[in-house]
């Protein structure tokens, strides 16, 4: 209470303050009264000011510098991105400058003079000859002064004032104006750190996978933690299927720091994906995305672990670009780091090299652990030291639980220089995959997930190659039936349920939509394959939907 | 994403070749067809389409099978269909009853 209350007094006092400074004018200020001049300059730095954002502080103090210089417009101008334009951010009197994105490119006219020069000006004369924006012209503006926007030796833009009147600006004024000038490019220059902290941690949240695929058979888990030091930079993992069920792993590190590399790193992460859709083998992706590297990002550097695991999900084909050998935790032995040659990083310093990649067994239960270099790396730790302490901690087992204990070991409570990446992946056992389930959207485009879930799971439900064979085009059939019948234009989902038994497999197609009989030429063939292909098939039709049925004799051993 | 491929192996005055490999399903059914009967002219006396490399089949490819086999009679062009011993599309073509309509072969 007692605190609120101050605010709101101190609050009054301010504004007091600001309507004295105002009824002062311009002409008996610039007599060089001592006292009106600190005033001038306290209102400018008023501590009050300091708990303003960026977005209310540019407009607050845009209105007491015109206020206490008399002034009909004042505009704040920073600099752009590319570093050779100053861009209109905040203007009071004549607002159309931001709306209109006033663009000056820096050395050319008034603003973009003081930007070069960084040194105060003040002129008399405003018109195609001196300045660059016709709307100050156009609005009769006579008299400008401006200061350059400095933080620590670095230019952020320019502040500058105009009157329609020609009376000049005086030595005070542009002292005030400077004074004013230095308190925004403080201001400026925390609030574009702030903002490019948010936004490079914004990237990452989108760009690192939600939610990891589900691939049955497989059991992944993920972790990233922003260095403390630096915040978010340029770590990412990514999983994703290829349309030929092969099964892509990517863990890497973008070199630099912040949004610069969470921006590049979500380049390499979709030009990663575009050159795996195209290739075979681990190698030639990392081939490819080292050539678009060096062509069009070429100042940066990546360390890249890329791995293909087989449809089978039996053996994975891993490569190395100068980053850290994957984790491999086989049942009922010491985890260690897979032994592969590392080639260069992706990107500039080295020469093309031809890569080399290995091929690795994944046992059932096995666990693999992709990570980089932030998990291992400490300034009181040798890397030998973190390496082996990461394959202590590493063990076959549930992958979350797994994700936590590697954090908990490695991190604990120290804080950390860079940002963390870790993926967990663990092959299932045939115990485990008895019974699986899942959903779909019912669209043309699944169907080839679903073989290649079945192709995996087939041959470890006991099926023979035949077996799965047939299964496999029953599963189809009643798959296509549901995206081709089920649902009008707005679509809806497919459910599929696969169980192993003693002898015979059993799956379960499901859709909530409503029964229709199949059109068209050639059609009805689909449901006489089914019963010729299945040793039983049953449709169950429902208000909620429609469910298939379908079991089929296995001949391949025991599900084990 | 189904992929598959269409290729023309051979061509004689006479005689196609056509050569699908990849799976054929739902997702691609219809440009498999477009593809295939995009090679085929009304001057030739036998299309020789060869399945060996198909991976999968179900009933999306058999309408193709059947609607070439319809559109072949209505030209009198001979069609043969390759499909070895098997073979992924062979099992699924046999139950079919294209047999009826078309030549099938190893």
């Amino acid at each position: 209470m007692r605190r609120s209350r101050w605010a709101t007094h101190r609050a009054l006092l301010e504004t007091v303050a600001d309507v004295m400074l105002l009824l002062m004018p311009r002409s008996v200020d610039s007599g060089g009264h001592a006292e009106s001049r600190l005033r001038r300059i306290e209102a400018v730095t008023d501590s009050a000011l300091a708990h303003l954002d960026l977005e209310q502080l540019l407009p607050e103090l845009l209105k007491r510098v015109r206020e206490l210089l008399d002034a009909d417009t004042a505009t704040v101008l920073l600099l752009d991105s590319g570093g050779e334009h100053l861009v209109a951010a905040a203007a009071s009197g004549i607002e159309e400058e931001v709306r209109q994105g006033v663009r000056i490119p820096i050395g050319e006219g008034f603003a973009g003079h003081i930007a070069a020069s960084r040194k105060p000006l003040v002129i008399q004369q405003v018109d195609p000859t001196t300045v660059v924006n016709p709307l100050l012209w156009e609005k009769g503006i006579r008299s400008l002064a401006g200061v350059p926007l400095l933080a620590g030796g670095e230019m952020l833009g320019v502040l500058h004032v105009g009157t329609l009147d020609s009376t000049p600006f005086t030595e005070d004024d542009v002292e005030v104006l400077q004074v004013a000038g230095d308190r925004l490019a403080l201001a400026t220059r925390t609030g574009l750190t702030r903002g490019e902290r948010a936004a490079a941690s914004a990237l990452q949240r989108t760009l690192l996978p939600a939610l990891l695929p589900a691939i049955p058979g497989l059991q992944l888990s993920a972790r990233y933690a922003p260095g403390e030091a630096s915040g978010v930079s340029g770590d990412w993992y990514d999983v994703f299927t290829l349309p030929s069920g092969w099964l892509c792993v990517a863990v890497g590190d973008v070199v630099g720091r912040g949004l610069a590399a969470a921006t590049v790193m979500s380049r390499v992460r979709t030009a990663t994906r575009s050159y795996a859709l195209d290739s075979d083998s681990p190698t030639e992706v990392l081939t490819r995305l080292d050539r678009h590297m060096r062509h069009f990002e070429p100042q940066t550097m990546v360390t890249m672990a890329y791995a293909m695991w087989e449809p089978s999900l039996s053996r994975i084909h891993l490569s190395l670009a100068g980053h850290l050998a994957p984790v491999l935790a086989r049942p009922g032995e010491r985890a260690e780091l897979i032994e592969v040659p590392v080639d260069p990083p992706i990107g500039i310093g080295t020469a093309p090299v031809q890569r080399r990649s290995v091929t690795v067994g994944i046992p059932q239960g096995a666990t693999v652990l992709f990570y980089t270099d932030g998990l291992v790396e400490r300034r009181d730790r040798s890397l030998d030291d973190g390496l082996a302490l990461l394959c202590e901690t590493v063990a076959t087992g549930p992958t979350e639980p797994l994700c936590s204990r590697v954090m908990s070991r490695l991190v604990g409570t120290s804080p950390t220089d860079d940002d963390i990446a870790v993926l967990a992946m663990r092959r299932q056992e045939a115990e485990e995959l008895r019974e699986i389930s899942f959903e779909l959207d019912a669209i043309p485009e699944v169907l080839a997930d679903v073989r290649a879930t079945l192709r995996r799971w087939l041959p470890s439900a006991g099926a023979t190659p035949e077996e799965a064979g047939d299964m496999l085009v029953v599963v189809g059939e009643a798959c296509s039936n549901v995206i081709e019948h089920a649902y009008g234009p707005l679509g809806g989902t497919l459910s599929l349920r696969l169980e192993a038994r003693e002898g015979e497999v059993l799956a379960t197609v499901g859709d909530t939509g409503h029964w229709r009989s199949p059109r068209g030429t050639h059609r009805g063939k689909g449901t006489e394959l089914m019963h010729q292909l299945s040793d039983d098939l049953r449709f169950e039709h429902g208000p909620g939907g429609t469910l298939v049925h379908i079991r089929k004799n296995v001949t391949g051993g025991d599900p084990a | 994403m189904t992929t598959a491929n269409v290729e023309v192996l051979s061509s004689d005055a006479g005689a196609i070749e056509i050569a699908v490999t990849g799976e054929v399903d739902l997702s691609n059914c219809e440009v498999v067809q477009d593809d295939i009967f995009a090679a085929i002219t009304n001057h030739l006396l036998t299309v020789r389409l060869n399945l060996a490399g198909v991976t999968y089949l179900d009933s999306a490819g058999l309408r193709i099978l059947f609607a070439l086999a319809e559109r072949l009679r209505l030209l009198q062009t001979e069609c043969q269909v390759m499909a070895p011993f098997g073979s992924a599309s062979r099992r699924v073509i046999e139950l079919s009853g294209l047999s009826n309509l078309v030549e099938l072969r190893p």
